[in-house]
């Protein structure tokens, strides 16, 4: 039994300057490898090989080495703004919160409740893509493994069936495995990533090991036509793609890249769960915006070198628009960009498998990083009560938001099925403004914070934020992040053919998107006034803490 | 148009716990009640901190490690220094390698050098909230198990704060009972008692309410059981059970609490005492909760809760700030 005169049990911890008295308690919390994780996860790495092909089909003329630096200038920038948005309320739910306590409560519910949705049907659309790369997968694994089943395997999985099954087993793995504590999670994810950096140094090993010479050789060898990559380039040439480096062309191509590695601070989504928040999500992001330039930038230069950019460009071109007189030359999937020249040029099956397996691991990765980031933003919501209360209710076994889990799949799920057997291209058509908006909103809510709330961002002992030329520190981050962010939403908007086209369909969802979460917000509230004495807007006003 | 009118609000108590040496909490403790219009403000124990991080003098310059890291600063940022290091919990002293020394080596002057450091911050919180609320809220704080018993007359001669421990207390539309005793826990903490001690500790202080009288509970320990009470198991080591590759989580809270509650009915339960098992349930025909704590990272959980005239229990709302 305890009494007044009982010791504290004190006792200095080695190395830390510091002594600690017996107390209760034990904190679980994230460091700096899971919230890299979830920052790599969210970008899919390996995709960018797709991208490249992507962007070369999208872009006449263009060279994705400026794109890629300007791309990592820019989330850099707001990667400073955000660390301030996490530093001032680190918790769960992103855009969500820092917008409802620092901006407006309606303004917080848009971004939460269009969040929810987008980034859902991102879930279900990284699963189609799963789906629909399928083939190249087996392709590349009966090639491996010398199996002509595995290869012809390819053939039986194109259709819409085809497509909904393997998506919706994939996202049932993704939920089973977003079940486990997020530490866990984000070392599975961590696996994931890194077996797409292995994918990335086996394919810049192998282009280094290899002259463009040996690329037009295997490329012949594997097309089973002596003069593929010619041909290639002179049925470019017969259709007037027009091939070299544009400036113009180059920079246009930056929202594509921007977009390329959104996702790469999406660890601020889960500042809830951060140790020290401020400086574990900067090293995190960092970190990823580091090594994906290196990587990518790396990877892309060694392309020019051994494939060429003529080619590329020419391939890329030929295979999205004139898929017959690509065909008639080679079987080389052109969608596959990079992969697609490893598996051209890998002579061993550890590469091809590794080739192979390379994206699904990247789709796999990015959902369980979303279904966390949806999650926790869904957590978000119901704990101020503009959800259902249930979906905050938090695994006492695994400290995950698991009703919130299982919303997000089991609207995945019907987002798959849906996109598998229905044309949703239109509806979606401006899902990229969508993601480039979030971005505005999070440098709009940076601006802000200095201004609306200072007591957050104040140090301890500080009577003053640090300012340059007369404004807070943080409103320059937030402001620059704004002005970047909104010539992105610029270079989107007057180029609809190659981002997005505006019709009545694309534009009605983006609105009902975005209008959903300051309706369910005015409905929740009066629900709440009809029913209780407590005001919902009390749940977001953020206390001062000196 | 969304069905009957609520009962009419005649108090709102804001509850928040566990606060642990947190300078920056406790301000926004006293904050919430002009934040979230709260007529009694009320913090459940666990207010003393756990660290002592000794800050070096030498030649005007102030050394100390701030979470693992050398950091020195001229003495006129002593201030700020003390508060960084406060960010985390922790006390700090200004002191000299002797001192530091001794403290290492001879615990009842580490103990004293804690105790000082613990009173010295909680009467400056008694001053603060003089200062900083408005004259018709009430601020209510009871000590938790981590607090040294040592500060109960401390809280009980502030003027500006009432402290009923082991107490029932007017709040107007109900009565508050408060009790920051627990049962056993792996680190032998001050208020701990067997559940058939706590069960009688806490049943004599219930059984002095007038039988018509509404009353909401204060009870540091949640109800065993409730989902209020999770925690990792831990080992005679205090390392968490690993069961299935993953750590072991086993309710920890107090039957006593639970029987209690039970048998007497309270409208609103208030628990702390297990930070990371946050969350809201009904016992019986009483609403349970535990607002969690997460005060290392400066951020204030609580709960607000709303009573009518006539001691019912309305609605709750629970904050992060």
């Amino acid at each position: 039994m305890a009494s007044s005169s009982a010791s504290m049990g004190g006792k200095a911890v080695a190395g830390q300057g510091l002594f600690t008295r017996q107390s209760s308690g034990l904190v679980r919390e994230l460091g700096i490898p899971a919230a890299t994780g979830i920052a790599l996860a969210s970008v899919a790495v390996v995709n960018t090989f797709i991208n490249f092909n992507a962007g070369l089909v999208l872009f006449n003329q263009a060279d994705m080495t400026l794109p890629l630096l300007v791309g990592a200038g820019i989330w850099l920038v707001a990667m400073f703004a955000y660390k301030y948005l996490l530093e001032a309320i680190p918790r769960a739910g992103g855009e969500y919160v820092y917008l409802s306590r620092i901006v407006s409560p309606a303004l917080g519910a848009m971004a939460g409740i269009s969040i929810c949705i987008a980034f859902t049907y991102i879930l279900a659309a990284n699963a189609n893509f799963t789906a629909s790369y399928t083939p190249f997968m087996l392709t590349a694994l009966g090639a491996a493994l010398n199996s002509s089943a595995i290869s012809d395997a390819a053939n039986n999985v194109t259709s819409q069936t085809a497509v909904a099954i393997i998506s919706v087993v994939m996202l049932l793995v993704v939920a089973a495995v977003s079940f486990v504590p997020l530490r866990r999670l984000a070392q599975v994810i961590l696996v994931l990533v890194g077996i797409q950096l292995l994918a990335f140094l086996v394919l810049g090993w192998i282009l280094v090991t290899h002259s463009h010479q040996d690329f037009v050789n295997a490329l012949a060898s594997f097309s089973n036509h002596p003069n593929a990559y010619n041909d290639i380039l002179g049925a470019a040439a017969k259709d007037q793609i027009p091939l070299g480096v544009s400036i113009g062309a180059s920079l246009l191509a930056v929202p594509f890249m921007v977009l390329n590695y959104n996702g790469v601070l999406y660890a601020y989504y889960i500042g809830g769960e951060l140790k020290r928040p401020g400086r574990t999500y900067l090293y995190a992001s960092v970190i990823s915006i580091a090594l994906l330039v290196v990587v990518w930038t790396g990877v892309w230069l060694l392309m020019l070198n051994t494939v060429g950019l003529d080619f590329m460009q020419s391939q890329a071109k030929l295979g999205a628009n004139d898929a017959t007189a690509y065909g008639a030359i080679t079987s080389l999937q052109s969608s596959a960009g990079g992969l697609g020249y490893g598996l051209v040029l890998s002579g061993d099956p550890i590469s091809k498998i590794l080739i192979g397996i390379a994206v699904p691991s990247a789709e796999l990765a990015v959902d369980l990083a979303f279904v966390a980031v949806v999650a926790r933003v869904m957590f978000a919501l119901a704990f101020d009560r503009m959800l259902p209360i249930g979906l905050a209710k938090i695994s006492e076994r695994n400290a995950v938001p698991v009703n919130a889990i299982i919303v997000a799949v089991v609207a995945g799920i019907g987002f798959a099925i849906l996109a598998a057997f229905v044309n949703l291209s239109n509806i979606v058509a401006n899902l990229a403004l969508f993601v480039a908006l979030i971005i505005v909103a999070g440098g709009v809510a940076a601006t802000a914070l200095p201004y609306r709330r200072p007591d957050l961002i104040m140090k301890p002992g500080q009577t003053e934020l640090p300012r340059m030329a007369g404004v807070p520190v943080p409103a320059l981050w937030g402001a620059a992040t704004t002005i970047l962010a909104s010539i992105v939403v610029v270079l989107i908007v007057t180029h609809p053919e190659v981002f997005g086209s505006f019709s009545v369909s694309s534009v009605g969802a983006l609105v009902i998107v975005l209008l959903a979460g300051p309706v369910i917000y005015l409905i929740a509230r009066q629900v709440r006034l009809s029913r209780s004495s407590i005001d919902l807007r009390l749940a977001m006003r953020e206390l001062p803490p000196e | 148009m969304f069905g009957s009118r609520p009962k009419k609000r005649a108090l709102r108590l804001f509850f928040a716990t566990d606060v642990h040496g947190s300078d920056r909490c406790f301000r926004k403790f006293l904050a919430a009640a002009s934040s979230y219009e709260a007529d009694v403000l009320v913090l459940g124990g666990d207010i003393a901190g756990k660290g002592l991080v000794p800050i070096r003098s030498d030649n005007g310059t102030l050394s100390a490690k701030v979470r693992g890291e050398e950091v020195s600063v001229p003495r006129a940022e002593e201030d700020r220094l003390r508060a960084e290091i406060n960010r985390m919990g922790f006390y700090s002293v200004v002191t000299d390698a002797q001192d530091i020394e001794r403290m290492e080596n001879d615990a009842p002057y580490l103990d004293d050098a804690f105790l000082h450091a613990i009173v010295e911050q909680i009467e400056g919180w008694c001053r603060l909230a003089d200062e900083r609320l408005a004259p018709n809220v009430r601020c209510i704080i009871t000590p938790g198990n981590d607090d040294p018993k040592a500060i109960d007359p401390v809280l009980k001669s502030a003027p500006r704060i009432e402290s009923p421990e082991g107490e029932l207390c007017e709040l107007g539309p109900v009565l508050m009972a408060s009790c920051g005793d627990v049962t056993p826990t792996p680190w032998n903490t001050e208020r701990e008692y067997s559940e058939e001690d706590l069960g009688r500790r806490l049943a004599a202080i219930l059984d002095d309410a007038p039988p018509d009288r509404k009353v909401a509970v204060n009870f540091h320990c949640p109800p065993y059981g409730s989902g209020l009470d999770f925690a990792a198991e831990l080992d005679p080591q205090l390392r968490p059970v690993i069961r299935g590759g993953r750590p072991s989580i086993v309710p920890v809270g107090s039957k006593a609490v639970r029987d209690v509650v039970k048998k007497y009915h309270p409208v609103v339960g208030l628990h702390g005492h297990i930070h990371e098992s946050r969350g809201a349930q009904r016992i019986g025909q009483t609403m349970c909760l535990n607002p969690g704590s997460d005060y290392a990272a400066d951020v204030l959980r609580g709960a607000i809760v709303d009573f009518a005239q006539d001691g019912s229990y309305i609605d709750f709302l629970f904050t992060t700030g």
